[in-house]
C-alpha cells in the first residue's frame, strides 16, 4: 500500500515535469517558428495546458516534500497531545477542501465534455482532454491529504524538513 | 427583489459596456428596482472565454460574449466573421437577421437565449507598410487571434503571429508583429497608431458581441419582468448599432488625429481580399454543412 | 447582512484556518468557498472549477513556471559565485556591501520579468545561499529580497501595467518608460536603507577582504561576464523583436542550460534536481494562485471590493486626501487579494473618481504599481512572502516582520511620487 501510493505521487510529478518541459517546448517553438518562417498553431494554448499540467499535478508530491507553505506559528510551540489535535484539525479541514476541489475538477471535465466546451483560441482543442491534469491532479491531492491524515490518527506521520530550506541555510 | 450578475469582457469605456451599463439602468428603472444587473465589466468577474459557459451553467444569469469566438464550437456563430461576406453595416444588419433564426436555436438547445446583439465596428488592416495587393502581404507579420485571421494569413503568406492582447502593443514596438486586422475602434482602444502607420479600411467584416440570457433564470422572472428585460434588450440593440457607427466614426477621426493613414483600399487589393473571402466562404460552407447553406442563402436572397 | 458584518467574518475564517495550519492555498479557496455559499446567491463549485483552471492555464502566467525553473538551473552552476565576486569588489567599499547585491540583482532581473514572485525567486537563488554562507544575518537579506524582488513590477517590462494600461486606457508603451525613473529611485531608497542600517549595525555586516586598485577590480569584474551575457540574450530577445516579453523566460532556461553546460555543471542529475524543484516551487505558487483566483472570483459576485472603491469614491475628498484614502484602500485590499485582482475589481469605480479629481492616469498607474507592490509583502496574502517561505522555510510571520522596512520605504516612494509627479510623468512625456 505504502509503495503504490508513493508510486502514485511520484508518478504524478514526473508527468508534471515533462509538462513542465513541454512549457518550455512550446514557447521556444513559437518563437523558432516566427524566425523560421514556419506555422507551429496554437503553441500559446498549449503551453498554458501544460503549465496547468505541471501545477496540478505535481500537488501531491510537494506535500509529501512538505513544500506546501502554511502557518505554522501556532503548531511550533504546541507540544504532544494538543499539536496531535492542531494538526488533526488542519488535516480534516485540508482533506474536505481537497474533496471539494477534486470533485468540482472532476466535474469540470465531465461537464466540458458533456457541452462540448471547445477552446476559442487557434488549437480549437477539446477542453475536456488538457483538464484531465486538473482532474487527476486535484485527486491525487485528495488520496495524499487522506494519507496524511490516516498517518496522523494512527501516530506515524513524520514531516520532513523542506529540502529548499536545506539548500539555502 | 432579483439579483442578476453580468460578466462581460470589455473594460468600462468600451461602447459595448457604455450600452451595456444602460441597458442594466433600464431594466432597474422599468422593473420599479425588482430586477438589479450588476454588470463586472472588464473580464473582472470571468474571462472572454469562459462566459459563455458560465451563463450556459447559471453561474451568471446574463452575460456578453464575442459570437466568432465560439466559432470551434459551432461554425454558425462565426458567420459574422467570414471576410467579406457582409462588409458594411447594412450588410451586417442583414446578416444579423439571417443569423438569428440559428442563433435562437442553437443557444435554446443549450438552454440560453440571445437578448441582443451589436456589431462592432468593421475590420481593417494595421500595417507597417503600404500593401496595395495581396502581394504585397507576403511575409508580413500577421497577428493570428483566431482561427479566421490565421487562414487569412496562411491564404495570402503572411507570417502568422501568435501574440496576446495584452502584449499587443509591446509586440508592435519590437518588430514581433507589424500587422493585424481589427476594427477602428480597437486600433485605437490599443493604442496602435503609436505603432503601425497605416490602416485599410477594408470593411472585411462587423463581428457581433450578443448578450445572451439562461433560459432557467429568465423563466424565474415573473411576466412584467421578463417583458421589461426584452424591452430594455431591444432598446439596447438598437441604440448599439447606432452606438457602434458613431464610435466607428469617431475612433477613424482620433485615428487620423494621431497620424494614422486612413486608407482606402487599391482595386486590386480589394480584389484579392475578395478572392480571400471566397476561399473562406467555400471552406467554411464545407465545415457548416446544411445549416451553414440554409444561412448564407437566406443572407443572399 | 451589511458589509461590515461580512467583511468581518470573512476575515475572521482566513485567520482562523491560516493560523490553525491550513495550507494557504487551501485556506484561501475555503475563506472563499464560505463567502460564496453564505452571501451569493449562486451555486460555488462550478464557478470555482472554471475560474481556477481559466487562471491556471493562462498563457500569461507561464512566464513564471519558466523563470522559476530558470533560477533552480542558475543556483546549481557556479553562476551566482561569480556573479558575487564579479559584484563585490564594487559594492565592498559601499556601508552593507554584498547585500546590495540584492537589490542590484533585483533591479537588473526585473528589466528581463515582469512579475514580482518571478524576480524574487531567481534572484534570491543566486543571493540567499551565498550571502548565508558568507554571514550576512538573514534577517535582512531576506527582508531585501522580499523587498527588491517587487521591483520586478515597476521596472518594466510589468504584467500589472499591461493590466492597468488596458482597464484605465492608457499607453502601456507610456507606463513602461513612466516606471523607469520610480523604478531606479526605489531601488535607490532600498540601497539607502541597508547602508544606514549597517551603519546602525556594524557588528553585523561581515568584513570587507582586502582593498583592491582599480584595474584589480576590473579584473575581478571579468566575473560578471557570464551573467550579463544570460541576461543581455534574454533583454536582446525582447528588444530585438525575437521574443515577447512571456516568451523572454524561455530564452533565460535555455540561456541558463548553455551557462551551465558550458561551466561543466550540468549533468542528468543537475538536469532532474532543477526540473524537480523548479516543479515543486510553482506547484506550491499554483495551489495558492488558484486559491486566490476563486477568492478573486467570490469577491467580484459578494462586491465588497466594489462597495469599499464606491465608498471611497463618495467621500469627496481633496486630490490628496483622496490618494491618501486610495492608498490606505489598497494597502488593506492588498492584505487579503494580489494585485491584478484588486486592479481589476477596483479600475471601474475607482478611474472615474480619479478623473474627476484630475490625477493624471499615467502618473496613478504609477502610483497604483507602488501599492500593488506593497500588496506583494504584506500579510497574510503577500506573494513574495510565499516564495520565501517556499524557499527558506522561515515563519511567514518572521518574513513580513524583517520585510517591514521595505513597506514603508515604498510609503515614502508613494509620497514622494505625490511631490514630484515629474519623476513619473517627465520621461513619457517626452515621448
Ligand atoms: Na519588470
Ligand atoms: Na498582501
Amino acid at each position: 500500500m505504502r509503495k503504490t501510493l508513493d508510486l502514485l505521487y511520484d508518478g504524478a510529478a514526473w508527468l508534471a515535469a515533462l509538462a513542465m518541459i513541454g512549457v518550455l517546448a512550446m514557447v521556444l517553438l513559437s518563437i523558432v517558428s516566427r524566425q523560421l518562417g514556419f506555422q507551429a498553431t496554437g503553441t500559446d494554448a498549449y503551453a498554458g495546458y501544460a503549465m496547468a499540467a505541471a501545477g496540478f499535478l505535481a500537488l501531491a508530491h510537494t506535500l509529501k516534500h512538505n513544500e506546501h507553505i502554511r502557518v505554522t506559528l501556532l503548531l511550533g510551540r504546541l507540544q504532544g497531545r494538543a499539536k496531535h489535535a492542531l494538526e488533526m484539525w488542519a488535516l480534516t479541514a485540508a482533506v474536505l477542501l481537497a474533496a471539494l476541489f477534486a470533485y468540482y475538477s472532476v466535474r469540470l471535465a465531465w461537464q466540458s465534455h458533456v457541452l462540448n466546451d471547445i477552446s476559442t483560441g487557434n488549437d480549437a482543442t477539446a477542453l475536456w482532454i488538457p483538464q484531465l491534469g486538473m482532474a487527476v491532479g486535484t485527486v491525487v491531492l485528495l488520496v495524499a491529504f487522506i494519507d496524511e491524515w490516516w498517518l496522523e490518527l494512527t501516530g506515524r506521520r513524520v514531516t520532513t524538513e523542506p529540502e529548499e530550506a536545506l539548500h539555502n541555510e | 427583489q432579483t439579483k442578476w450578475d453580468l460578466p462581460a469582457a470589455y473594460p468600462a469605456s468600451n461602447f459595448h459596456t457604455v450600452n451595456l451599463q444602460q441597458f442594466a439602468n433600464d431594466v432597474d428603472k422599468a422593473t420599479g428596482g425588482k430586477l438589479k444587473i450588476q454588470v463586472h465589466a472588464n473580464a473582472s468577474l470571468f474571462k472572454a472565454p469562459e462566459i459563455k459557459r458560465a451563463v450556459q451553467q447559471g453561474q451568471a444569469q446574463i452575460g456578453e460574449i464575442l459570437l466568432v469566438n465560439y466559432q470551434n464550437e459551432w461554425q454558425l456563430f462565426g458567420a459574422d466573421g467570414l471576410p467579406f461576406l457582409a462588409d458594411s453595416y447594412d450588410q451586417a444588419m442583414k446578416l444579423y437577421k439571417a443569423q438569428k433564426p440559428f442563433l435562437d436555436k442553437k443557444l435554446g438547445e443549450q438552454g440560453m437565449m440571445l437578448l441582443y446583439a451589436v456589431a462592432w465596428p468593421p475590420q481593417g488592416i494595421y500595417s507597417k507598410k503600404q500593401i496595395n495587393s495581396a502581394a504585397d502581404m507576403k511575409g508580413l507579420k500577421w497577428r493570428a487571434y483566431s482561427p479566421a485571421t490565421a487562414r487569412i494569413a496562411e491564404l495570402v503568406g503572411a507570417q502568422p503571429v501568435t501574440v496576446q492582447a495584452a502584449e499587443l502593443s509591446q509586440a508592435m514596438a519590437t518588430g514581433v508583429v507589424d500587422s493585424y486586422m481589427s476594427s477602428g475602434s480597437t486600433g485605437y482602444d490599443t493604442k496602435t497608431y503609436e505603432q503601425l502607420k497605416n490602416w485599410y479600411d477594408t470593411q472585411a467584416w462587423l463581428p457581433k458581441n450578443a448578450v445572451l440570457v439562461n433560459r432557467a433564470a429568465f423563466n424565474a422572472l415573473d411576466k412584467p419582468t421578463q417583458d421589461a428585460l426584452l424591452k430594455a434588450g431591444a432598446e439596447a440593440e438598437t441604440r448599439g448599432w447606432a452606438a457602434s457607427r458613431a464610435e466607428n466614426d469617431r475612433t477613424i477621426g482620433l485615428l487620423k488625429q494621431n497620424g494614422m493613414n486612413i486608407i482606402a483600399p487599391s482595386p486590386q487589393l480589394k480584389a484579392d481580399m475578395k478572392k480571400v473571402g471566397d476561399v473562406m466562404l467555400k471552406e467554411w460552407l464545407e465545415k457548416a454543412g446544411p445549416d451553414g447553406k440554409a444561412l448564407v442563402d437566406a443572407y443572399q436572397k | 447582512m451589511n458589509d461590515v458584518a461580512v467583511t468581518t467574518l470573512l476575515i475572521v475564517a482566513l485567520f482562523a484556518l491560516l493560523g490553525s495550519g491550513v495550507w494557504i492555498g487551501l485556506t484561501l479557496a475555503g475563506v472563499a468557498w464560505i463567502g460564496m455559499q453564505l452571501f451569493s446567491s449562486r451555486p460555488a463549485g462550478d464557478a470555482m472549477a472554471i475560474t481556477v483552471w481559466g487562471s491556471s492555464s493562462s498563457w500569461t502566467l507561464t512566464a513564471l513556471p519558466l523563470f522559476i525553473w530558470m533560477g533552480e538551473i542558475l543556483f546549481r552552476t557556479k553562476l551566482s559565485e561569480s556573479m558575487f565576486r564579479g559584484l563585490a569588489p564594487w559594492v565592498n567599499g559601499l556601508p552593507g556591501r554584498l547585500l546590495h547585491t540584492n537589490v542590484i540583482g533585483c533591479t537588473i532581473f526585473a528589466a528581463v520579468s515582469g512579475s514580482s514572485a518571478a524576480t524574487c525567486a531567481t534572484i534570491g537563488k543566486m543571493t540567499l545561499p551565498e550571502l548565508g554562507k558568507r554571514g550576512y544575518p538573514e534577517e535582512i537579506t531576506i527582508g531585501s529580497l522580499a523587498g527588491a524582488g517587487t521591483l520586478g513590477l515597476l521596472i518594466p517590462p510589468s504584467i500589472i501595467m499591461i493590466v492597468y494600461g488596458v482597464s484605465a486606457d492608457v499607453s502601456i508603451a507610456r507606463l513602461f518608460v513612466a516606471g523607469i525613473f520610480p523604478g531606479i529611485l526605489l531601488a535607490s531608497l532600498f540601497s539607502g536603507y541597508l547602508m544606514v542600517w549597517a551603519l546602525l549595525n556594524p557588528g553585523k555586516v561581515p568584513r570587507r577582504d582586502g582593498t583592491m586598485t582599480f584595474g584589480q577590480k576590473l579584473h575581478e569584474s571579468r566575473h560578471l561576464i557570464p551573467v550579463v551575457l544570460l541576461i543581455a540574450a534574454v533583454l536582446g530577445s525582447i528588444y530585438s523583436g525575437v521574443a515577447t516579453a512571456t516568451e523572454a523566460a524561455a530564452v533565460g532556461v535555455v540561456g541558463s542550460l548553455l551557462l551551465s553546460a558550458a561551466q561543466r555543471s550540468l549533468g542528468w542529475q543537475t538536469f532532474r534536481d532543477s526540473l524537480m524543484g523548479a516543479t515543486r516551487l510553482y506547484c506550491m505558487i499554483a495551489l495558492i494562485l488558484a486559491g486566490a483566483a476563486f477568492l478573486t472570483l467570490a469577491m467580484g459576485y459578494i462586491g465588497l471590493p466594489r462597495h469599499l472603491a464606491e465608498y471611497v469614491a463618495s467621500l469627496g475628498l481633496s486630490p490628496f486626501m483622496l490618494m491618501v484614502a486610495l492608498a490606505i484602500f489598497y494597502i488593506i485590499l492588498g492584505c487579503f487579494l494580489d494585485g491584478i485582482s484588486m486592479v481589476v475589481l477596483t479600475m471601474g469605480v475607482i478611474l472615474p473618481t480619479v478623473q474627476a479629481a484630475g490625477i493624471d492616469l499615467i502618473w496613478f498607474g504609477i502610483f497604483i504599481v507602488i501599492v500593488v507592490e506593497m500588496a506583494q509583502i504584506t500579510p497574510p496574502v503577500g506573494f513574495n512572502l510565499f516564495v520565501l517561505q517556499g524557499m527558506t522555510g522561515k515563519e511567514i510571520t518572521w518574513i513580513a516582520r524583517v520585510t517591514m522596512p521595505f513597506f514603508f520605504l515604498m510609503c515614502v516612494m508613494a509620497l514622494l511620487l505625490w511631490f514630484v509627479p515629474q519623476i513619473a510623468t517627465w520621461l513619457p512625456g517626452k515621448m
